[in-house]
């Protein structure tokens, strides 16, 4: 399989609508963790904090107009494209059948999704609105992105706990090694929904003031992968090289954080070894840690293993902006655009442990 | 190219029709549908009352186990254990990082999630169990099956409608092809829920009578549930292993439609370009195609844009040879469909009989192919295509061939 290049980065997250911001304010220690107000909470029970994107435009991209008709998610992933691509310098227009999207979610949909569940439970069956419905759906925002920029080639939305942006990732080096197209906008997209945040609290999954866990966070990442002919034919410089990828995935129950230090560092080290680099290369690692503590601890027992006791500079951005796939996918961004302003920078290892045992990494290499 | 054939070596079925492959194609070879009132949700306000209802959920799992599955994890179970067993795999011999699962999900464990919400909103939240909504995501499915059966390879769960499951063949074959994994359990399940009946009640896009796909009088689609899981192996393992060889995956096309969130191109064009790129991607000519296994859903914007791309994208061709809708006996099993729909057109190539478009009466001017109506023909099929075109225009054609 080719090792694609990746020409373009882009982050709206809970931190910044655009990457630079995103950038300079994780930079700066800034957290967007927040308590969430308790309504809805039995009465005794800590409220969770969440990184709620709570301010947002979505101009200058998409007008007021048009992103009124549709869900968050869709908002996101298509200001995050449309910024991707004008930090590619690609545009779409006349390469509509060559390029592609590929999106991974754990949650889009899901605000259209529970407002068309309580007009049919609360008012009537009649009183389901016929334009929630299609946005209910996990493909709507890359599909709707799709269908705004005329991007015709492979268009698929793809789900599997915290590492589907590498699953996205992998699938697009896939297809670019078969010729399906040249470039791809690869990523992820996730709304936080009140609902859901209340499940997952009422499940203790979440951490609070007094007790750990991880918490939710909303916002979307995505780069531009791009072949190395068509890079080439555009004249433009890649921010990096999207060099190796593996899982070392554990059968288990689908929402059990189970930590097993031995699995991640096979993920970890496959990984490395599918991009061709030593560990003492690496330079920087997006951790997968999210204030689970099992796992935290799991995973830092892991980077031991693999790094002989002297781990490279770690980021763990979930601490600030919280977790879902969205954020891995941020982290991707950020591991690419870091190229670009740190020149100490040769190569990044992202790490992603999610529930269910789906355990995945990539690499990232100055180009 | 220098990567591997991919093969299907097991097949598993779960429908209206029936708990097994064999219940299954027996019905839908016989012409019957499975299409009746609606019992796991009250329907009567609906402006249908009508879908394609698993009458009997599978057993024989642990109840420890089958307490913890939403109606589609069970659906997705049943099938995988049907089509893992016709594969004669022995998987405590197999490398269990070489074993993939690759599905395609979406409704999933939304019926779950419903009673969680109208308990949420009536009785307050300590009466709403969180496990039932967290139980609703798609990739629930992928990771049991992984669980049940051992499985730490590659996963992925595909999550683009209607063309989800037949998505999830294409990624699936990719991963073999490209030394991923060997072997890969592949396909979807989805099952009924309230949320989705209503919304395409909403959309008006429901029959309230049984779907007619292609006929003049048609008024929409017949909701369904199914689970269709095929056992895809790299070709040289499979001989290798002396297994039972159903057909060869040739290739797949998956494109943007880039049109409409719910409407399809009504030129035909965009799905003209998918069905290309599968052509593509397959090596197959307009010639060498016998079967096509329709999208078929009797709303009326995708009959005649199906019809108007298989015309642009095979010629003549597609006047020559059968192209029929299963749904009209199964229903549209939204994101299984595209599996369900792959397992019939793979039993299409092995057994020579194609099944029927049933309901069929009166003629469509905009839709004049050979709709097989009525009753299932006998033909030797070389190789046949089956379409899938979802919401948001994921548009997905995937291409199967007999093996001599």
């Amino acid at each position: 399989m080719i090792r694609p290049y990746i020409t373009g980065a882009a982050a709206v997250t809970a931190l910044g609508r655009d990457i630079a911001t995103t950038r300079e304010a994780l930079a700066s220690g800034a957290s967007a963790l927040a308590e969430v107000p308790p309504e809805g909470l039995p009465p005794g029970q800590e409220p969770s904090l969440a990184a709620r994107i709570t301010f947002f435009t979505t101009e200058p991209e998409l007008s007021k107009a048009k992103a009124r008709r549709w869900d968050r998610g869709s908002q996101y992933i298509y200001v995050a494209s449309v910024q991707c691509l004008k930090s590619a310098g690609y545009d779409v227009k006349g390469r509509e059948e060559r390029t592609g999207i590929l999106m991974g979610t754990g949650s889009a949909g899901a605000g259209p999704l529970t407002e068309l569940e309580r007009q049919m439970a609360f008012e009537s069956p009649e009183a389901a609105s016929p334009f929630l419905f299609p946005y209910t759906v996990s493909n709507a925002p890359g599909s709707q992105t799709a269908i705004d920029l005329g991007i015709r080639g492979p268009n698929v939305t793809l789900i599997q706990k915290d590492p589907v942006p590498l699953n996205a990732l992998l699938y697009g080096r896939m297809l670019l090694s078969d010729k399906r197209a040249d470039a791809i906008l690869a990523g992820a997209v996730d709304e936080w929904n009140l609902i859901y945040h209340r499940a997952y609290e009422r499940a203790r999954l979440t951490g609070t003031a007094s007790h750990p866990g991880f918490s939710l966070g909303e916002g979307a990442g995505t780069v531009l992968l791009e072949t190395e002919e068509s890079v080439r034919l555009r004249q433009v410089e890649p921010l990096a090289r999207f060099a190796g990828l593996a899982s070392a995935n554990l059968p288990v129950s689908p929402q059990r954080r189970v930590a097993n230090p031995d699995r991640m560092a096979e993920a970890i080290e496959r990984a490395l070894a599918d991009a061709h680099v030593d560990p003492s290369s690496v330079s920087a690692v997006h951790l997968s840690e999210d204030g689970c503590p099992w796992m935290d601890d799991a995973e830092s027992r892991a980077m031991e293993r693999v790094f002989s006791g002297q781990p490279p500079r770690s980021l763990a951005i979930k601490r600030q902006l919280g977790e879902n796939p969205a954020i891995v996918a941020i982290q991707i961004a950020l591991a690419a655009d870091s190229f670009r302003h740190d020149p100490n920078q040769n190569a990044v290892l992202i790490n992603a442990f999610g529930a269910g045992g789906n355990f995945a990494c990539a690499v990232l290499l100055r180009p | 190219m220098d990567h591997r054939s991919v093969v299907v070596t097991g097949l598993g079925a779960v429908s209206s029709l029936g708990q097994s492959l064999k219940e299954t194609w027996d019905g839908l070879t016989a012409g019957r549908s499975g299409i009746a009132p609606i019992t796991i949700f009250d329907a009567s306000r609906f402006r249908t009352n009508l879908a394609a209802e698993v009458k009997q959920m599978p057993s024989g799992f642990p109840p420890a186990l089958t307490r913890r599955l939403s109606r589609s994890d069970l659906l997705g179970l049943a099938a995988a254990r049907e089509a893992l067993a016709d594969s004669g795999l022995l998987l405590e011999r197999e490398d269990p990082s070489r074993v993939g699962v690759v599905l395609g999900g979406g409704v999933s464990g939304l019926l779950d999630s419903e009673n969680y919400f109208i308990t949420l909103n009536s009785k307050g939240p300590r009466s709403a169990r969180p496990s039932r909504v967290l139980n609703h995501p798609p990739d629930q499915t992928t990771d049991r099956i992984a669980e049940h059966w051992g499985l730490h390879g590659p996963r992925a769960t595909i999550a683009t409608a209607c063309s989800s499951s037949a998505t999830s063949l294409g990624y699936a074959s990719d991963l073999i092809r490209h030394g991923l994994a060997d072997i890969v359990v592949t396909g979807g399940a989805d099952s009924l829920a309230r949320l989705t009946h209503g919304g395409f009640n909403a959309l008006r896009a429901v029959d309230p009578e049984p779907c007619r796909p292609f006929d003049r009088r048609r008024k929409g689609l017949t909701i369904g549930e199914a689970a269709g899981i095929l056992i895809f192996e790299a070709e040289d393992r499979a001989r290798a292993r002396g297994a039972r060889i159903y057909a060869r995956f040739l290739g797949y096309g998956v494109t943007s439609d880039a049109h409409h969130m719910t409407q399809p191109e009504p030129t035909g064009e965009a799905g003209a370009r998918t069905l290309r790129a599968c052509l593509a991607s397959a090596g197959l000519a307009p010639e060498d195609v016998d079967y096509v296994n329709a999208h078929g859903t009797a709303t009326q914007q995708n009959d005649p844009s199906e019809t108007a791309a298989l015309k642009r994208a095979l010629g003549d061709r597609a006047r020559q040879i059968p192209v029929s809708s299963i749904k009209s006996m199964i229903g549209h099993c939204l994101c299984s469909a595209g599996a369900i729909e792959a397992v019939a057109t793979v039993m299409t190539i092995v057994t020579g009989i194609v099944p029927p478009t049933i309901h069929y009466e009166e003629p469509d001017p905009d839709c004049d192919l050979d709709y097989v109506p009525n009753q299932a023909r006998e033909m030797k099929v070389r190789a046949a295509l089956s379409n899938s075109f979802a919401f948001g225009g994921n548009s997905t054609v995937v291409a199967f061939g007999g093996v001599s």
